[in-house]
């Protein structure tokens, strides 16, 4: 009886308990429901504020990054891989004078008679560095000279600036964004070396610097777009294979090569909507 | 309330508190600003220096080699081939690194402190671009080193400034226009060495007479600099001014040469053979296409021999003809002076 008393006691408590916890959910999912349509409508007012002020910008000097909206393209028919821009970037980025860091890149897509699929090489390509003779100087041998080839070409690449980047996404720490003029950068201070970053980019355009810690990655040389300069890449390119410019303008030289070429871009499946396009590539470039 | 689910709520209010707390302590200000990340860190980004300086950097003190440059077919900018200084010479500037991606604005730009390299092995320099490669495009031009050049480098024929041979004109090769009257004046005192019209025969010096303008006055300012060295010619060429050399230029370029006489057919006709090594500068006919390069046909031979023999020994420095002389023994200077001193001229 005693116990029984006890039981009820204990199965009253759970009772009472339960309904608090239903009656305080039920508070709280109304707080948080009234909480979200005052946000709402705070946001709807910040949104109607900043149609009429004008817009936060950072504080780079000359430079108002609500003005452009900046895009590459890579005409592979001019390109002759002379891996100036290679050997560039890795100068005016500061990238370890290896052949394993690479900010750009460039690729030769060889289809010899009778194979079905091209042969991809790069500057990294052990046969490549013997023939520059150092890791810190790019060329590309003429390995094919006796094969029968159907087809060749180079293809250089690079990050490609996604319009919804896989790699700002995984970033766990806000060191990797997008910029409202275009470019994902990395701010380094912020980056905690995890790689993650690296393993999301379907284009292999990232790289990890074992020697500082951090992920690095083309910038599309913000330091110098950002001054009215051109990308190092672009800048030594001899043959006008890499194009640069703002797609605000509709004169400028990208806008132009978008017009006036049936452009592609790489693994459009991916839903990462790059900003690098090609021209000059086939199936085999991806 | 019962009393531990009263401290299990402080316990939440205190982690929400302190974790609030802290974010708001770690967080540093400019954080959302822009978005999900640190706001300061796009200026950030944006104050790295550029270490590529551009075409008109380098033009700004180097006019010549640029007006050399622009006229030649490293400039196509028609076709948007275009091979900028900094291409082969390297950047302009050298952006320090202090600590790791530390954006920093020191760091030495050429000219102080920063010296550009001037590529010696233009071999390995030009076939960057020019040595015959599966993928290369058609258009692209393309050379077998080994049978192009041999083992000669690519600079002894060729300008890298303006590579094409012998169509441009180098904007160098333009003397101060000078007036031949006051020219021949001033030439009386030449006439001992370089005979009385410009035509040595057999004096010591080499025959003026229709010589390029411009290789005449670039000749008369080396002579003046000290890039050439002669005991005769360095005090007379060390008192005068552009306006002198322009004139006697313009006076000596503007007499007729003449040829000797063919003495030894033989060695016209081995001389010839040897001369296919200089046409492309000198011209077929010993007439150079260029001003900037001196006519040849009718020179005294024996100022082509020493002149040879010069370049060879290092008594005259210039690396294309360093190149072309050195595979050239005493016999086939003397053959190669003798056809050109007999070549006709104009």
């Amino acid at each position: 009886m005693e116990d029984k008393e006890k039981l009820e006691g204990q199965q009253t408590g759970r009772r009472e308990f339960l309904s608090c916890l239903g009656s305080a959910l039920a508070c709280s999912a109304a707080a948080a429901a009234a909480g979200a349509i005052t946000t709402g409508t705070v946001a709807t007012t910040a949104a109607e504020a900043a149609v009429t002020e004008v817009p936060p910008n950072p504080a780079i000097p000359g430079y108002d990054w609500t003005q452009h909206q900046w895009a590459f393209g890579v005409d592979a028919t001019k390109c002759i891989g002379c891996l100036r821009c290679v050997e560039a970037c890795k100068k005016e980025n500061n990238v370890p004078q290896d052949a394993h860091h690479f900010r750009t890149w460039v690729e030769r897509y060889v289809t010899l008679e009778g194979e079905e699929t091209a042969r991809v090489d790069s500057q990294a390509d052990p046969v490549n560095i013997a023939a520059s003779g150092s890791e810190s100087e790019y060329r590309f041998a003429d390995r094919y000279r006796d094969a029968k080839v159907e087809l060749a070409f180079f293809v250089p690449k690079l990050c490609n600036h996604c319009t919804h980047p896989a790699c700002v996404q995984v970033c766990p720490t806000g060191a990797t964004y997008k910029t409202e003029d275009g470019v994902v950068v990395i701010d380094h201070t912020y980056c905690i070396g995890c790689q993650y970053c690296v393993q999301a980019c379907p284009y292999g355009a990232r790289y990890f610097n074992e020697e500082t810690g951090v992920t690095d990655k083309c910038t599309w040389c913000y330091h110098r777009i950002t001054k009215g300069l051109q990308p190092a890449c672009v800048e030594v390119c001899p043959v006008g294979a890499r194009i640069f410019g703002d797609r605000n303008d509709k004169q400028s030289a990208i806008s132009q090569f978008i017009q006036n070429n049936r452009v592609s871009v790489l693994k459009p499946e991916t839903g990462n909507a790059p900003n690098v396009f090609y021209i000059g590539i086939d199936k085999d470039v991806s | 309330m019962p009393r531990h689910i009263f401290r299990l709520i402080l316990v939440i209010l205190v982690c929400v508190v302190v974790g609030y707390g802290a974010k708001r302590f770690f967080t540093v200000n400019s954080f959302y600003e822009y978005g999900h990340y640190r706001g300061d860190s796009v200026a950030d980004i944006a104050s790295d220096k550029p270490k590529f300086k551009g075409v008109g950097y380098c033009a700004s003190c180097h006019a010549k080699q640029t007006a050399e440059w622009s006229n030649g077919v490293h400039n196509s900018s028609d076709i948007g081939k275009i091979v900028k200084c900094e291409v082969c010479h390297g950047a302009g500037g050298e952006r320090d690194v202090l600590g790791p991606f530390e954006a920093s604005a020191t760091g030495a730009d050429h000219p102080n402190n920063l010296k550009m390299v001037v590529p010696t092995d233009t071999r390995k320099l030009c076939t960057f671009c020019h040595e015959r490669m599966t993928g290369r495009p058609l258009q692209q031009r393309q050379i077998v080193v080994a049978d192009h050049a041999g083992t000669q480098q690519c600079i002894v024929c060729h300008n890298p400034h303006s590579p094409k041979l012998n169509l441009t004109p180098v904007a160098e090769a333009a003397a101060q226009a000078g007036d031949p009257i006051v020219g021949k004046a001033k030439a009386a005192a030449c006439a001992g060495c370089h005979g009385a019209e410009g035509v040595s025969r057999n004096l010591p010096g080499p025959s003026l007479a229709g010589q390029n303008a411009a290789y005449f006055a670039e000749a008369l300012k080396a002579y003046g600099t000290g890039g050439r060295n002669n005991p005769m010619m360095s005090p007379a060429a060390q008192g005068m001014n552009a306006e002198d050399t322009g004139h006697l230029a313009a006076y000596f370029s503007g007499l007729k040469c003449e040829a000797a006489p063919a003495s030894d057919a033989q060695a016209v006709s081995a001389g010839k053979a040897i001369a296919s090594k200089c046409t492309a500068c000198h011209g077929a006919d010993g007439r150079a296409g260029n001003g900037a390069w001196p006519n040849l046909a009718g020179q005294s031979k024996d100022y082509l021999v020493n002149a040879i023999k010069a370049y060879k020994g290092g008594a005259r420095n210039n690396g294309m003809m360093a190149g072309i002389v050195k595979d050239l023994n005493d016999s086939d200077a003397e053959s190669v002076a003798t056809y050109y001193a007999s070549a006709a001229c104009k």
